[in-house]
C-alpha cells in the first residue's frame, strides 16, 4: 500500500505539472488577450491613443515580455526574479520586449516586414524589482491580471468558494440520494411502467444541454410564472437585493434564510436533474449485471427475503464501479458548474473561470485549472483506495 | 492471412506521424532570395494618429537593384471596381432598409430609417454633412444602366459579363458572426438581382482584423466591418491619402480601400489641424462630399442597441455616446427608494486610470461630477461652469516663435526637443522639417473652471491640492495608466484657485475635444487611509492596488460606494454632500449578470431596475423586451448605436 501510494503521488506531481504546462501554454496561443485589445482600442485613436511604450507596459505587466518557459517557471515556482545569488547572469536574455524587424524586398518587387531577432531584449537583470508571486507551487496564485486587478487570486477565489461549494455540494448530494434508489427500483423492475419512464426521463436529462434546461426552468418557473400570478422563483443570483412578494408566500425579506432558499432551487435542482440523469441509468445497469450473478441466485434459492436480496447482496456490489464515477465529484465540488452558474447568475467559481477566460485573466484561469487537476488526481486516489474498501478481492500494490 | 503485431502497428502510426513533420521541415523548392534589410522603427506619423513608419539601414548588399516603387503592390486599378460606375451601381442596387430589417425583424419602418447612413458621419452628428452630398436611394433601374454604361452586359442568365467574356463577380470578405452572415445573405441577392454575381467568403474575425492578415493587408475586393462613430469624428487615419496601408510603409494606416483623393485628403488633414467648430464643420463636408461622390464605401446601417427600464424608473436615459448614470442625479422612482440596475461584466477597478471598460465608467458616474457629457455625439458642460472653448475665451490657440532646444509636439505625437530634423506641423498646419532659426507654431492654452460647491463626500471641499494630486498621478507612468501620450503633450498644469487650472500644452498639440476639460480629474489629497498615511503621501505604484481607490474611492458625486460584493453587486447611497443636494433616489444597487437571458428575466419579474444598452445589446432577447413594453410591462428604448456597418471596395488589386 505505502508503495502504492509513493508511486502514484509521484506520478500524480508528474501529471500535474505536464497538465500545467499544457493548460498555461495554451492559454497564452490563444488568439486575442491584452495585446490585442490594446491594439484594437488604437483603432479609435484621439487623446488616449496607443503608442509603442503603452504596449512595452501592458507586455510588462502581464509578463508578455518574457520568455514563456522563464515566465512559466515564475509562475510555477516564483523563480527566477533577478540574477541568480545575487549577481550571476544579471545579462542573460530571458525575454523580448520590441521584437527586430527585417524587410525581405524580393527581386519581383514585393516587400515584407517579418520579425526576426530582438531590439530590447529583457535580461535577468531587469526582472528585479518586478511583482513576482512566490509560485504556485507554494500555494501563491498571484495577482489578478483583470478581474480584480493587482489583487491577490486566492482572494477572489475565497469569495466564490463558498457559493459553488454551497451549490454543488447540495446538487450532488441530493442526486445520489434520489439516483441510487432510483437505478435500483429500475434494475429490479426491469421492464416496468416505472423503469420505461426512468428510462425516458433518463435520456432526456441526457442529451439536453444544462443551459436549455436553466433557460426552460427560468421561464416556467420565474417569469410565466410571476406574469400568471402564481408562486414563483427568482430568477438568478445567490441572495437577493430588495424585498419582494411572492403569491401565497407573502413578502420574502432580501438575504434572509428563505430568499438564499428560493434561489437556491433552480440551479440546484437543474444540477441535479442532469446528475441524476446519468447516475441512476449507471446504477441501473450495473445492479441488472450484479443481479444476474449466480450468488444472487443462490441467494434467492436459499431463500432469503427479495430486499435482502437486493439491498445486502446486489447493492454493494453494484455500487463498485460506481465509485469510478465519483472520483470526479471532488473536482467538480470546487470547480462549480460552468454553464448553470452563468445562467442563474450563481456568483461561484464556475462562472468566475468563464469570466477569466473572456477577459484574459491569465492567473485566475491557470489557477482554476491547476485546483481543478490537483483535486481530480486526489479524487482518482482516493476512489483507488475506496476499492479497497468496498471490494476486498481489490489489492493495491 | 497475416496479422500486424502492436509493435508494427505502433511503428506505423509513428512513422505517419513523422512523416507530414518531415514534408513540412523539407522546405520549399528554392525560391528568389530576398534582400534582407535591417527595420529600425520610429514614430513618424501625424498627431493624431499612431503610425510607426520604418527607417531602412540595409545591412545586406542587393543582389539585384532594389526594386523601384511601381512595382509595388496595389498600383494595379480592380478591372471591376476601378470604375466608378460599378461603386455606384453596387449602391444603387443596395436596399439598405431591407438588410436592415433582416437582422433586426423587431424594428419598424421609422425606426430602420432612423438607421440608415449617407456619409461616415451618422445623421444626428454635429459634423453630418447635409447639403453636397450624393446620396443613394435604392434604384435597381438606375444600378443596372450604370453597369450597361460601364461595359457590363446582361448574359441572358442573369448574370453580367464585357465584351472581353469577363463575368462581373466580385469576391465578398467579412467575418464569420451570424449577424454579418445575416444581412450579407440579403445584401449577396440584391447584388444578384441587379447581375453582379458575389462571391462571400465569411472568415473568423482574428483572421480579418488580424493585425498582418485580412483587412490590414488589404486582401479582399468588397469587404464589410465596422467602424465605431464618436463625439469627435476623427478619420485621419481612414481617408487621408498617406494612410494607405502598404508594404512600402509596412501597412500603417486604415484607409483599406487605398482612396487617394486629393481634396478629400487635405480636407480631412485640415479638419483634424484645426479647432474652429465652423471650419471643421466645413472640411468635414468636402470629405463626405467627395467620400459619397467617389463611392469607395458604402455606409450601411447604425447598428441598433435597446435599453431598457422598469416602469417605476423615470429620467432613465440611453444614449449613443455617453453612459446612462450620467443623469443619475435626475432620477426618480415612483415607488420606494431603490434602483437596481444591471450589468453583464464587473469592473476591475475602479479606478479610472488603469480601467477604461465600459462598466466602470458608467458606475464610476455616480462618485464623480465629470468635466462634461457627451450626450447625442455632442460636448455638454457638467463639472465645468462652461465648455472652455476658443470662442468663449477659456482657451486660447496662439501663434508662438519656437527655436531650436524648445519643446514641442510633433508629428508622430511626441514631446521632442526641436532639433534639426523634427517633422512638426506649423501655424498654417503644414508640416514641416525643421533645420534651424525659428519657427512659429500653434500653443493652446486652456483653462478649466469648475462649478462652486462641489464637495466631498465627507463634506470636505475640492481644493487645489485635489487636482494637483490628480495630475500627478495620473501622469505617474508608475500609476499603471495605460495611455500617457496626453500627460505629455501638457507643458504645464497650473492650478490656479479651488476651482480652476490651466493647461498649457507644448506647440504643436492640438487636441480637438480640448474644450471638455482635461481629464484628470481631482483626488482626495486629505483622505486619510486605514493605515495612517494620506492618499497625498501614497507613491503612484501603489495606486492601483489601493482599497481606497480601487475598490471605495472618495465621491464628490450624487453617490457614495457603501459596499462592492465582489462577482455579485455594489451598492451605493445618496450623497447628502453633493452639489446639487441629496439625489431623489436613496440608493442604486448594480448587480452583476453575464448572461442577458437571465438579466431580462430578473426585468420581467420586477428584480431589476435598468439595463443599458452594454448589458441588453440587440440579440434575441430584445424582442422580449420590446412585446413587454408594448404590453406596457417596461420601458424600452432602441438606440442607434454609433457602431455603423459598411462595405470597403478596394480599389487596386494586389
Amino acid at each position: 500500500m505505502a508503495a502504492f501510494l509513493v508511486r502514484r503521488l509521484l506520478q500524480m506531481f508528474l501529471v500535474t505539472i505536464v497538465a500545467a504546462i499544457c493548460s498555461y501554454t495554451l492559454l497564452y496561443i490563444s488568439p486575442g488577450g491584452p495585446i490585442d485589445q490594446l491594439l484594437g482600442e488604437r483603432q479609435n485613436g484621439g487623446v488616449n491613443r496607443i503608442n509603442q511604450d503603452d504596449i512595452l507596459r501592458v507586455k510588462q505587466r502581464f509578463e508578455l515580455d518574457i520568455y514563456a518557459p522563464v515566465r512559466f517557471s515564475r509562475w510555477l515556482i516564483g523563480w527566477p526574479t533577478g540574477p541568480i545569488l545575487g549577481s550571476i547572469g544579471a545579462d542573460w536574455t530571458v525575454g523580448c520586449a520590441i521584437p527586430g524587424q527585417v524587410r525581405l524586398r524580393y527581386p519581383d518587387g514585393r516587400t515584407e516586414i517579418v520579425e526576426e531577432g530582438c531590439d530590447q531584449p529583457v535580461t535577468l537583470a531587469d526582472l528585479e524589482g518586478r511583482k513576482s508571486s512566490r509560485g504556485v507551487f507554494f500555494l501563491d496564485f498571484g495577482v489578478s491580471q483583470v478581474i480584480l486587478r493587482d489583487r491577490p487570486v486566492i482572494d477572489l477565489i475565497g469569495t466564490r468558494l463558498p457559493y459553488t461549494l454551497y451549490l454543488m455540494g447540495g446538487s450532488t448530494l441530493l442526486a445520489l440520494v434520489i439516483a441510487v434508489p432510483i437505478g435500483v427500483y429500475s434494475a429490479v423492475k426491469q421492464y416496468s411502467r416505472f423503469d420505461y419512464t426512468m428510462t425516458t426521463i433518463a435520456f432526456v436529462g441526457s442529451s439536453l444541454p444544462s443551459f436549455v434546461f436553466g433557460i426552460f426552468a427560468i421561464l416556467i418557473f420565474s417569469v410565466l410564472a410571476k406574469q400568471a400570478g402564481l408562486p414563483y422563483l427568482p430568477s438568478g443570483d445567490a441572495v437577493g437585493i430588495r424585498d419582494y412578494a411572492i403569491p401565497l408566500l407573502g413578502t420574502i425579506e432580501a438575504g434572509s434564510f428563505f430568499d438564499r432558499f428560493l434561489r437556491f432551487l433552480m440551479p440546484c435542482g437543474v444540477l441535479t436533474f442532469i446528475s441524476i440523469a446519468g447516475w441512476s441509468r449507471f446504477v441501473r445497469g450495473s445492479m441488472l449485471e450484479v443481479l444476474s450473478q449466480d450468488y444472487v441466485r443462490t441467494a434467492r434459492a436459499k431463500g432469503v427475503k427479495e430486499s435482502a436480496v437486493v439491498l445486502k447482496h446486489a447493492l454493494r456490489n453494484s455500487l463498485i464501479p460506481f465509485i469510478t464515477l465519483l472520483a470526479g465529484v471532488l473536482a467538480t465540488l470546487f470547480g462549480g458548474a460552468l454553464i448553470t452558474e452563468t445562467v442563474f447568475n450563481w456568483p461561484g467559481l464556475g462562472r468566475l473561470y468563464i469570466d477569466a477566460l473572456g477577459r484574459s485573466d491569465y492567473n485566475v484561469a491557470n489557477a482554476l485549472l491547476l485546483i481543478n487537476v490537483v483535486l481530480l488526481l486526489i479524487g482518482i486516489l482516493i476512489t483507488d483506495i475506496l476499492y479497497t474498501i468496498v471490494d476486498p478481492r481489490i489489492r493495491l500494490g | 492471412m497475416s496479422t500486424f503485431s502492436k509493435r508494427s502497428i505502433a511503428g506505423l502510426m509513428l512513422l505517419g506521424l513523422m512523416i507530414p513533420a518531415l514534408a513540412a521541415c523539407g522546405g520549399t523548392p528554392a525560391a528568389q532570395e530576398p534582400i534582407r534589410e535591417t527595420v529600425v522603427v520610429v514614430q513618424t506619423s501625424a498627431p493624431e494618429v499612431v503610425k510607426e513608419t520604418v527607417v531602412v539601414e540595409q545591412t545586406a548588399a542587393p543582389a539585384e537593384p532594389a526594386a523601384p516603387a511601381a512595382n509595388e503592390a496595389f498600383t494595379t486599378p480592380n478591372p471591376i471596381l476601378g470604375d466608378l460606375r460599378v461603386r455606384q451601381a453596387i449602391a444603387y442596387c443596395s436596399n439598405r432598409p431591407e438588410m436592415i430589417a433582416s437582422v433586426y425583424p423587431f424594428l419598424n419602418e421609422e425606426q430602420q430609417q432612423g438607421l440608415l447612413m449617407d456619409t461616415f458621419l451618422p445623421k444626428a452628428h454635429w459634423a453630418a454633412a447635409t447639403t453636397g452630398i450624393t446620396t443613394y436611394p435604392f434604384d435597381v433601374e438606375k444600378g443596372k444602366a450604370l453597369l450597361e454604361e460601364a461595359g457590363w452586359k446582361d448574359d441572358g442568365n442573369g448574370g453580367r459579363a464585357n465584351d472581353a467574356g469577363d463575368v462581373l463577380s466580385l469576391s465578398f470578405t467579412t467575418t464569420n458572426a451570424q449577424f454579418r452572415q445575416t444581412w450579407s445573405a440579403v445584401f449577396i441577392q440584391q447584388m444578384s438581382a441587379c447581375g453582379i454575381q458575389v462571391i462571400p467568403t465569411y472568415a473568423p474575425g482574428s483572421w480579418w482584423f488580424g493585425s498582418s492578415t485580412g483587412l490590414q493587408r488589404r486582401d479582399f475586393e468588397l469587404g464589410a466591418f465596422a467602424w465605431v462613430g464618436q463625439a469627435d469624428p476623427g478619420g485621419q487615419t481612414l481617408y487621408s491619402c498617406n494612410q494607405i496601408p502598404l508594404p512600402s510603409n509596412n501597412w500603417e494606416g486604415q484607409n483599406y480601400m487605398g482612396w487617394c483623393n486629393d481634396a478629400a485628403s487635405k480636407a480631412i488633414v485640415a479638419a483634424n489641424n484645426t479647432l474652429n467648430r465652423d471650419e471643421r464643420i466645413k472640411q468635414y463636408g468636402i470629405v463626405q462630399a467627395e467620400f459619397t461622390k467617389d463611392m469607395v464605401s458604402l455606409p450601411l446601417f447604425n447598428r441598433t442597441e435597446a435599453a431598457a427600464a422598469s416602469n417605476r424608473f423615470e429620467g432613465f436615459k440611453p444614449d449613443p455616446t455617453d453612459y446612462y448614470t450620467a443623469n443619475a442625479d435626475e432620477w426618480t422612482v415612483t415607488d420606494g427608494d431603490t434602483l437596481v440596475l444591471g450589468f453583464t461584466q464587473e469592473p476591475a477597478s475602479l479606478w479610472g486610470v488603469v480601467e477604461s471598460a465600459a462598466v466602470q465608467r458608467t458606475a464610476a458616474y455616480l462618485l464623480g461630477v465629470p468635466a462634461s457629457t457627451s450626450f447625442s455625439y455632442d460636448y455638454q458642460a457638467k463639472g465645468l461652469k462652461a465648455l472652455s472653448t476658443i470662442e468663449s475665451g477659456a482657451a486660447k490657440n496662439e501663434d508662438i516663435e519656437v527655436k531650436e532646444g524648445d519643446m514641442v509636439w510633433n508629428t508622430a505625437g511626441e514631446a521632442v526637443a526641436l532639433a534639426k530634423g523634427v517633422e512638426v506641423v506649423d501655424s498654417t498646419g503644414e508640416t514641416v522639417t525643421y533645420d534651424s532659426g525659428t519657427l512659429t507654431m500653434k500653443q493652446l492654452t486652456v483653462t478649466d473652471t469648475f462649478i462652486d460647491g462641489l464637495k466631498w463626500e465627507d463634506g470636505k471641499p475640492l481644493v487645489k491640492a485635489d487636482y494637483e494630486l490628480a495630475h500627478k498621478i495620473t501622469c505617474d507612468p508608475e500609476s499603471g495608466n495605460v495611455s500617457l501620450t496626453y500627460c505629455e503633450s501638457v507643458a504645464t498644469f497650473d492650478v490656479t484657485s479651488d476651482t480652476s487650472y490651466t493647461v498649457t500644452f507644448h506647440p504643436g498639440v492640438q487636441w480637438p475635444t480640448y474644450f471638455a476639460g482635461a481629464g484628470f480629474g481631482a483626488y482626495p489629497a486629505h483622505q486619510v487611509l486605514s493605515d495612517g498615511r494620506t492618499l497625498a503621501d501614497v507613491p503612484a505604484k501603489e495606486w492601483s492596488t489601493l482599497p481606497e481607490i480601487a475598490e471605495k474611492p472618495m465621491s464628490d458625486g450624487p453617490y457614495i460606494l457603501e459596499s462592492w460584493d465582489k462577482g455579485q453587486s455594489m451598492t451605493f447611497t445618496a450623497n447628502p454632500n453633493y452639489y446639487k443636494g441629496e439625489p431623489a433616489v436613496k440608493k442604486i444597487v448594480i448587480k452583476f449578470i453575464a448572461d442577458t437571458n437571465q438579466a431580462v428575466a430578473q426585468l420581467l419579474t420586477g428584480e431589476l431596475d435598468a439595463l443599458g444598452t452594454e448589458t441588453l445589446g440587440a440579440g434575441a432577447e430584445v424582442q422580449t423586451v420590446l412585446d413587454a413594453a408594448a404590453k406596457g410591462d417596461v420601458q424600452a428604448y432602441t438606440i442607434a448605436s454609433p457602431t455603423w456597418e459598411h462595405i470597403d471596395m478596394n480599389l487596386f488589386v494586389k
